[in-house]
């Protein structure tokens, strides 16, 4: 540095010594740094002055003709009152400092003139200013690590040392370097002062007087000229313009049927920003604004979980909403979400779980059905077995464990008479037909026709007849005898089948639609147990000579010569007239309980022990179309009503459910099978619950016995 | 009673009328809205200065006032100035049990309408006669099946002494049995049977002359009868060893009677035929059934004039009010439909009220005399008391036997007999109008 400034300063002087014209620009710097050092004198002085100042404005007052120097008023620093303050006034006459300052006074020359000499000049006395002393380079180098202002001081060649360059120099120096304008005071932008515009300084007066150019008006001859020549060229062909290109051609009319339309979608709209809602109001109403916990609770979840991501938050006025403190986040996820996730359109599954589910006609579409429980007639001693309704829908024939059937009236319930027939009743059933009167009841070993009192002469005839004739039909081979007994009618029954020995309780009866054969299931596991018994022939037979499996129930087709056999797990179909198997449906249920046959003949359900409810279509499959399992213990009896879609199960829990059960004649619909009511009126007992439940033909009405000895009448 | 009404329950003009012998002079009355039929029966007590409180029902446009008067009028809509007319009638005091005629077998159907005496038809096949003292005055075997019904033939010649029941049974006749109440003592002889049905007959029901007969029957026919006891057999028995043995055993002088009309129109079980009452009554008759119809004859001509269809609801009982204005029909869907005879004189179209009840209705009594009530049996055991112009639910009901059935019911005069599983009670109904 030192070094450096060193140079510098030979180089000024060196280019002082060249360059003569120039050099007197260093005293004015001499002046500015003169009068630098005495500002900061001057502030040393203004206190001293303070205190003068007070005699001085007695003076002042005084001498009105001596304007300059004129005083200031300003407030003082310590006392804080105005003052006035007066600049320094010199005290001599000629108050030129430049001359007073410099103690050599050999004025404006080079001052190389004295370089060989000792002194630098003569002062005011003739006497020889010396030189001051010059130290080596060493020294100067110390002064500068010395002196921390000393790389802002300069060569006076005057005086012939270094001076420290005042502020104003400073700013100079910088100004320069910036090539900026060196005067401080210079204004770039001053206001420019108008002459010439502006209301009253409009110039009225043409500043030449001479006539109007014709130029200004004619068409030019010579631009006529040149264009008259390219009109001619164009004429003669020798300027041909510019085809326009095909590409233009085509893009002029554009058929937008032309082409087959794209098949991509078209691009999916950006989704509409969401309204504001009130909570994002600068001035929320109150309700609108969270309590301590809610905050609380806002604050303590994950970003991610909240339901909202702002609180609202109110303010009296627009002003005083705070900056936006989340914009950068907003935007970062903002720029996230235009090249980082695909906008793809997501449908929403929406969907109502209960429009999932199968729609159902409402049970009260479908009356009529049994609703409620009309009356109740009750044995008195065991669980009723079993039951029967004649097929006129009158009459009940009931038969329980003690050996009792009661026949009594469907509408009031009032028993007309009574058969004790000593063993366990284990089915009942009225036969078919109209024209006769009777029903057949099963004990052990034993099925036992008896006719209702109080029948029309040509009913009781008729029946007589059937049961009873008076001419036997030749007696068949047969290990079954028939008995009819002729003598009181009335009391017991008119004839009576004998079941081989050890065949057991007879489990079902089932008659076939046109009442000629009968056909019987006993409990005993020997020969399957079945026997067809044909009534006008007198005569039974066993047609199954083997059978796997303990035959549950049989059935006959009410249409087809089908017959059906249920056993524990299958039920097979046998066609009876070609004695050969059909079908075997495989409910799929451990134990089959019960089982009937649709009135149409197309149809079977089959009821298990283990709840299951299983319907088949016969037209359909071997599996089952249809699984219901709504009984919480084993189903017991399942009957379909003759004439209404209706069928009824009934089961060991107790209840009877009843199913609405539509079966159409067009064979591309599917049954329709509506749960409709479940009806509880029965007692469990020992873990029996409902055994038998028999539809009123030609009445939507139910008939069910139950182990707690009640049969039990249901109506609409 | 006017004078406690506080003042911040606003009024409302009404003018009382009655057809009772208690009657308020006819002045506009300010009644407080939140007055019921207490406060309001108070008042005409206070009014007329009774020396016996008698409790009263008021029936405003018709129907019996069970609610505040602001409800009812918030109800109707009716407007706050509009002056109410409010008919008050004497209510029907609670039913009181008089007497207890125990019987061993169910009784099917009972009938007062003999005076002073009941006359029973049970299921052992007897008819009874019972005096007001619970006496039995006569026990008749009549038929060899239940009895399903019986009813009194009003005699032409007002002999109180001789007197023609008529029992329809399940063993398919209908008879007609002569009793005599002389002072020798009483005895009651069969005279007649009626031979038609090929099923059990479920009622029989003659006209207010006493001159014809109708039995219905469970195989769709009616029958129509005179009351004339032929000196021949009409009908020629089929032949039957059974029914050779039966009448070696029934006494010869029972006259086999033949209809004089059948009327055939109903699809399934006849449940009840009764001739028509009231003023257009003339050779009418209603019957309904299983077939869930009430249909109306020409007796005349044995021809179905109407048929009201009335979806699944098999009939069990009909009654007619005695004025003939309303239809009542009991059906198995625990429903009595109401018919009003008065919207179209000559034909019913559909039913227009229901009575609901909580078991099977079975049967169905009128009162005499212009009475809007009528008392209904059930298989619960109760019957009811129903007014006609208040169908919402029952006046009173009467818990006659628990869980046994009632079948039958008769209404004459102040006494209701109910007959059923239980035997027979009676009853006494007082009020009313």
């Amino acid at each position: 540095m030192q070094s450096e400034e060193e140079d510098e300063d030979e180089e000024r002087e060196s280019d002082i010594l060249s360059d003569d014209g120039e050099v007197d620009d260093f005293p004015e710097i001499d002046a500015a740094s003169d009068s630098d050092e005495e500002s900061e004198e001057e502030e040393d002085d203004t206190d001293d002055l303070d205190e003068e100042d007070t005699l001085e404005e007695d003076s002042d007052a005084d001498s009105d003709l001596h304007i300059f120097p004129k005083s200031k008023v300003v407030v003082s620093d310590i006392t804080g009152q105005k003052k006035t303050v007066y600049p320094e006034i010199e005290p001599d006459y000629d108050s030129d400092s430049s001359t007073e300052e410099d103690p050599s006074r050999t004025g404006n020359i080079p001052m190389h003139w004295y370089d060989d000499l000792p002194h630098i000049g003569y002062d005011i006395n003739g006497k020889r200013v010396l030189r001051p002393a010059k130290g080596d380079e060493l020294d100067k180098f110390l002064a500068t690590v010395d002196d921390p202002t000393s790389w802002t001081t300069a060569f006076d060649k005057n005086t012939q040392m270094d001076k420290p360059l005042s502020a104003e120099e400073l700013d100079i120096i910088r100004r320069l370097q910036a090539g900026e304008n060196p005067d401080a005071e210079y204004d770039p932008y001053e206001p420019t002062i108008e002459w010439f515009t502006g209301k009253g300084k409009e110039e009225v007066m043409p500043i030449s007087s001479a006539p109007e150019p014709k130029r200004r008006w004619l068409p030019s001859k010579w631009e006529k000229q040149k264009i008259m020549k390219i009109v001619r060229a164009i004429r003669q062909g020798r300027i041909v313009g510019s085809k326009p290109t095909a590409a233009d051609k085509k893009h002029q009319f554009y058929a937008i049927w032309n082409e087959p339309p794209s098949n991509q979608p078209p691009p999916l709209p950006a989704p509409k920003p969401k309204l504001p809602t009130n909570s994002e109001s600068y001035n929320p109403p109150e309700e609108y604004l969270p309590t301590e916990e809610e905050r609380k609770q806002w604050e303590n979840t994950e970003p991610e979980d909240r339901e909202r991501d702002y609180l609202p938050q109110k303010y009296s006025a627009l002003r005083l909403v705070p900056a936006f403190d989340k914009f950068i986040k907003q935007r970062f996820n903002r720029q996230l979400d235009l090249y980082l996730a695909p906008r793809i359109q997501r449908i929403k599954l929406n969907v109502d779980p209960n429009s999932l589910l199968p729609k159902l006609p409402s049970p009260g579409s479908l009356r009529p059905f049994p609703n409620y429980k009309s009356l109740k007639f009750t044995h008195t001693k065991a669980r009723v077995r079993c039951l029967s309704i004649s097929p006129d829908g009158a009459w009940v024939a009931s038969g329980d464990e003690s050996g009792v059937i009661s026949l009594w009236e469907v509408n009031v319930g009032r028993e007309v008479k009574r058969w004790t027939l000593g063993s366990k009743v284990g089915a009942i059933e009225w036969c078919p037909r109209l024209d006769v009167c009777f029903f057949v009841a099963g004990t052990e070993e034993k099925l036992h026709f008896l006719m209702p009192p109080n029948l029309s002469p040509t009913v009781l005839t008729m029946t007589q007849s059937t049961l009873a004739p008076a001419t036997l039909p030749p007696a068949t081979q047969s290990s079954i005898k028939w008995i009819s007994s002729s003598g009181a009618v009335e009391e017991g029954p008119i004839l009576v089948i004998e079941l081989p020995g050890a065949s057991g309780l007879p489990r079902q009866l089932t008659w076939h639609r046109k009442g000629d054969y009968l056909a019987s299931v006993s409990s005993s596991e020997t020969q399957g147990g079945v026997w067809m018994h044909q009534i006008s022939r007198r005569h039974s037979q066993a047609p199954f000579t083997k059978i796997k499996g303990a035959v549950q129930m049989v059935l006959f087709h009410p249409t087809k010569p089908h017959f059906f056999v249920a056993t524990q797990r299958y039920v097979r179909l046998y066609n009876l007239a070609e004695q050969k198997l059909l079908k075997t449906l495989m409910p799929g249920i451990q134990w089959i309980s019960s089982m009937d046959i649709h009135p149409s003949g197309d149809h079977v359900i089959v009821g298990g022990y283990d709840r299951k409810l299983c319907w088949f279509d016969l037209e359909l499959s071997e599996k089952p179309y249809k699984v219901l399992r709504y009984h919480t213990r084993a189903i017991r009896s399942l009957h379909f009503h003759p004439t209404y879609p209706l069928f009824a199960s009934s089961s060991d829990d107790g209840s009877i459910q009843i199913f609405h059960a539509r079966v159409y004649s067009d064979l591309m619909t599917d049954p329709l099978i509506v749960p409709l009511k479940i009806l509880r009126g029965h007692d469990v007992k020992d873990g029996l619950g409902v055994l038998q439940v028999k539809w009123v033909n030609k009445q939507p009405w139910l008939v069910s016995s139950g182990a707690d000895g009640n049969a039990l009448v249901w109506c609409s | 009673m006017a004078s406690t009404s506080s003042s911040t329950v606003p009024s409302h003009p009404v003018v009382f009328t009655t057809k009772t012998p208690y009657v308020l002079p006819s002045q506009k009355f300010m009644i407080p809205l939140d007055w019921k039929r207490y406060q309001l029966s108070q008042l005409i007590n206070k009014a007329l200065d009774l020396p016996k409180p008698v409790p009263f029902d008021f029936i405003v446009h018709g129907e019996i006032l069970r609610t505040t008067l602001w409800e009812w009028r918030a109800e109707k809509g009716v407007g706050e100035e509009d002056t109410l007319e409010i008919e008050y009638f004497e209510s029907v005091m609670p039913p009181q049990r008089m007497s207890d005629i125990p019987h061993e077998d169910w009784v099917s159907s009972v009938s007062c309408r003999i005076p002073q005496h009941f006359v029973t038809a049970s299921y052992d096949g007897h008819l009874r006669l019972f005096d007001y003292s619970q006496n039995p005055v006569i026990d008749t075997f009549v038929h060899q099946a239940p009895i399903t019904s019986v009813c009194v033939v009003p005699s032409p010649s007002s002999d109180a002494e001789s007197r023609i029941l008529a029992s329809s049974s399940h063993d398919f006749t209908a008879c007609l049995t002569h009793i005599y109440m002389s002072l020798e003592g009483p005895s009651a002889s069969t005279v007649a049977s009626l031979h038609l049905h090929t099923s059990p007959l479920s009622c029989v029901s003659s006209d207010t002359s006493g001159s014809h007969l109708l039995t219905s029957s469970w195989d769709g026919l009616i029958g129509v009868w005179d009351t004339s006891i032929p000196d021949e057999h009409q009908v020629t028995l089929e032949r039957g060893d059974d029914r050779k043995k039966r009448r070696k055993t029934a006494p010869v002088n029972i006259k086999r009677k033949a209809p004089i009309a059948v009327l055939k129109s109903h699809t399934a079980r006849v449940s009840k035929a009764l001739f028509a009452t009231g003023l257009h009554a003339k050779g009418k008759a209603y019957s309904c059934g299983f077939d869930s119809t009430v249909r109306t004859w020409d007796v005349e001509s044995g021809v179905c004039v109407n048929t009201v269809n009335v979806p699944e609801r098999p009939m069990l009982d009909l009654a007619q009010t005695p004025d003939g204005n309303v239809l009542l029909a009991a059906s198995t869907d625990r429903t009595v439909s109401i018919f009003d005879l008065r919207i179209s004189n000559s034909s019913l179209s559909s039913s227009t009220g229901f009575m609901m009840h909580p078991a099977t209705p079975s049967c169905i009594a009128t009162s005499e005399g212009g009475k809007q009530q009528v008392v209904t049996g059930a298989y619960d055991g109760v019957a009811r008391l129903w007014d006609l112009r208040s169908t919402k639910g029952a006046v009173t009901n009467f818990r006659v036997w628990d869980g046994m059935k009632v079948l039958g019911v008769d209404w004459a005069g102040d006494v209701v007999s109910i007959g059923g599983e239980g035997g027979v009670e009676v009853w006494r109904i007082t009020g009313g109008s």
